[in-house]
């Protein structure tokens, strides 16, 4: 049975269509991530399956249920907000109840499945504290801690990371795989931050201008990106992508897909800079008639800013794209 | 050399400091002290109208004087306005508030039409005449419920414009979040949004109800006939064509202006966390 199902789902603002047809399974207990550039709509669809924005044309399914005209709160969703939106003048406790509170649950019960909530994500020595003691990773804890209440059929996340410092983040990506593979729930995660996505993900559904490009697993979609947007968008640093060239519309290479020499290669160029980052460093390399591409070398490799170097591709790693899809 | 300076550049920011004070002083405090002196006089000392210190002391006399005139009338006017002021501050937070939130958080064509209005309401004087004819047709006039909605609608704009600054502060995110929860309409504006609005329903209560308290022209045209007095309006015992007892007349103000300005000193500091909170994002 199928978590959540949208089915030809479009939206538009007047004459301005932000959602264009998207046609979406994510299995249950799966962790799906929507992944995009800014304005692609991946939020716009998210709050559609919240229910928080209406939908054009189109049928959202959750948990076996046609939930398109429902009301947020009857469609076995809990969202996390970006700015957490915990209630500030309620203390951890409360705003963790408060859904169940509205629900008219007994007060024993809400205490005991607050309790075990904390209890679940570390909060039980919190819950008397109001939101503004409490530093960004427990903020954002609460914030979880008050979709878990709910028992939903699927939890959304609206890029809950991305106010929290880099080291926290990193931390709080582990906590939330984690938590996901303990409760087993389907998840729904909204993010620009491809690393996330990559790392996260069961499903990644990348979308561009309010349509999907791919879905896949992550590393298919790192193999075999179906159109040169997802290869430029799957990926860090980004594929190197070449128009007309080698007889394709589209011609990319991965920067770890190429091998530098000194001496003889495909592409000849002078390297403008080396981005050194440790075990690995970064050569931007100015090729004639290409422009700039990036390669990924050792980060002890003794190449340096303005020598000249010969770039070459590793044949089966290069991806091919006609008419905007790959081939 | 450079302390010297400092030194220099010390004593002139005190000396401004005192100037300002002084000057400060000299504006709002004198008349209140003139009111006090003229408050404790007898009569004919009082009726010079000198700002001279009292010769004799008669406060006790004087107050009592004030209190007993005409049957006791100022009673009765402290009785009126407090009604009349706490029935208005109350509907006009709860209607402001409402009105600035849906106001804030619901964008429809109609939002400039209400937008204007409550803009003429704040620019466009009263029409005292029309409004006591409307007020007669209801039979509200001379009464006190109809000079409550008076008061409120006088009130309403500027409330609105005060609760609709403050809402926008508060995110949108939150209102989703309860409504995800599964908090209806008006639980996400009692539950969630209005216990956030306390520092503007502060401001709001302060301000209108100073207000209300010391409008005197208002209660002058809307509310006649003796039972209606209110406190403003019993300035007028003390003061005719042919005689006046400025020493009554100032003991009254005395007593009239106790209560704001004690609502002034105990909010001051919310007042303006108030008003500065909806300042940044309009």
């Amino acid at each position: 049975m199928s978590g959540l199902s949208l089915h030809g789902v479009t939206k538009s603002f007047g004459a301005v269509d932000v959602i264009k047809g998207v046609d979406l399974v994510v299995e249950k207990g799966e962790f799906c991530v929507f992944v995009g550039p800014s304005g692609c709509g991946k939020s716009t669809l998210l709050r559609m399956i919240a229910g928080l924005e209406d939908i054009t044309t189109g049928e959202i399914v959750i948990g076996g249920r046609d939930v398109t005209w429902a009301d947020p709160s009857e469609r076995g969703i809990a969202m996390v907000f970006q700015s957490y939106a915990l209630y500030p003048h309620m203390t951890v406790r409360e705003n963790i109840g408060f859904g169940l509170s509205l629900a008219k649950m007994p007060k024993d019960q809400i205490t005991v499945k607050v309790a075990a909530a904390a209890e679940l994500l570390q909060l039980t020595p919190l819950l008397d504290r109001k939101p503004k003691a409490l530093s960004g990773g427990q903020r954002q804890r609460v914030a979880i801690g008050r979709t878990i209440v709910r028992d939903p059929e699927v939890f959304l996340l609206d890029e809950p990371l991305s106010n929290l410092d880099a080291s926290l983040r990193a931390q709080m990506r582990m906590e939330l795989t984690e938590l996901h593979a303990r409760i087993g729930a389907t998840m729904v995660y909204v993010t620009h931050d491809q690393v996330e996505a990559m790392t996260m993900a069961d499903k990644i559904v990348v979308l561009n201008a309010g349509r999907i490009e791919q879905v896949g697993r992550p590393m298919d979609l790192y193999r075999e990106p179906a159109t040169p947007f997802v290869a430029g968008f799957i990926g860090s640093p980004r594929m190197n992508l070449y128009a007309n060239i080698k007889g394709v519309d589209t011609y990319g290479i991965r920067p770890e897909h190429l091998t530098l020499s000194l001496d003889a290669g495909e592409w000849g160029g002078k390297v403008r800079i080396v981005e050194r980052l440790g075990a690995d460093a970064f050569a931007h390399i100015d090729v004639n008639d290409l422009g700039t591409m990036v390669a990924r070398i050792d980060g002890e490799a003794d190449i340096q800013a303005g020598q000249q170097v010969w770039a070459t591709p590793i044949p089966e790693r290069v991806h091919l794209f006609q008419n905007g899809v790959r081939i | 050399m450079n302390r010297d300076i400092a030194k220099s550049r010390q004593r002139r920011r005190i000396a401004a400091g005192v100037l300002t004070m002084t000057a400060f002083l000299a504006v709002f405090v004198t008349p209140f002290i003139f009111i006090l002196f003229q408050a404790v006089k007898d009569r004919r000392a009082a009726n010079r109208l000198e700002f001279s210190w009292p010769e004799s002391w008669h406060f006790w006399e004087n107050l009592v004087a004030v209190i007993e005139a005409r049957n006791y009338i100022v009673l009765l006017a402290f009785f009126n306005s407090t009604i009349i002021t706490v029935a208005s501050v109350t509907l006009l937070v709860i209607f402001a508030a409402m009105v600035g939130y849906v106001l804030s958080r619901r964008r429809t064509r109609f939002n400039g039409i209400v937008m204007a209005l409550v803009l003429a309401g704040l620019m466009i004087p009263p029409a005292v005449v029309p409004t006591i004819w409307v007020l007669q047709g209801l039979g509200l006039f001379k009464t006190i419920h109809g000079f409550v909605l008076i008061q409120v609608a006088y009130g309403l704009s500027f409330s609105i414009l005060l609760f609709r600054a403050f809402i926008a502060t508060i995110p949108r995110e939150l209102d989703e979040a309860a409504i995800i929860d599964g908090a209806k309409p008006l639980q996400v504006f009692f539950k969630v949004v209005l216990p956030l609005l306390k520092p503007v329903v502060v401001t709001n209560i302060v301000v209108q109800s100073v207000t209300i308290f010391n409008d005197f022209v208002n209660a002058l045209y809307y509310m006649p006939g003796r039972e209606n007095v209110t406190v403003q309006l019993t300035l007028f015992n003390f003061q005719s064509q042919f005689s006046s007892q400025y020493n009554l007349l100032f003991m009254n103000i005395l007593l009239i202006t106790i209560p704001p300005l004690l609502v002034f000193i105990f909010f001051n500091r919310q007042i303006v966390a108030g008003m500065t909170a909806g300042a940044i994002k309009g």
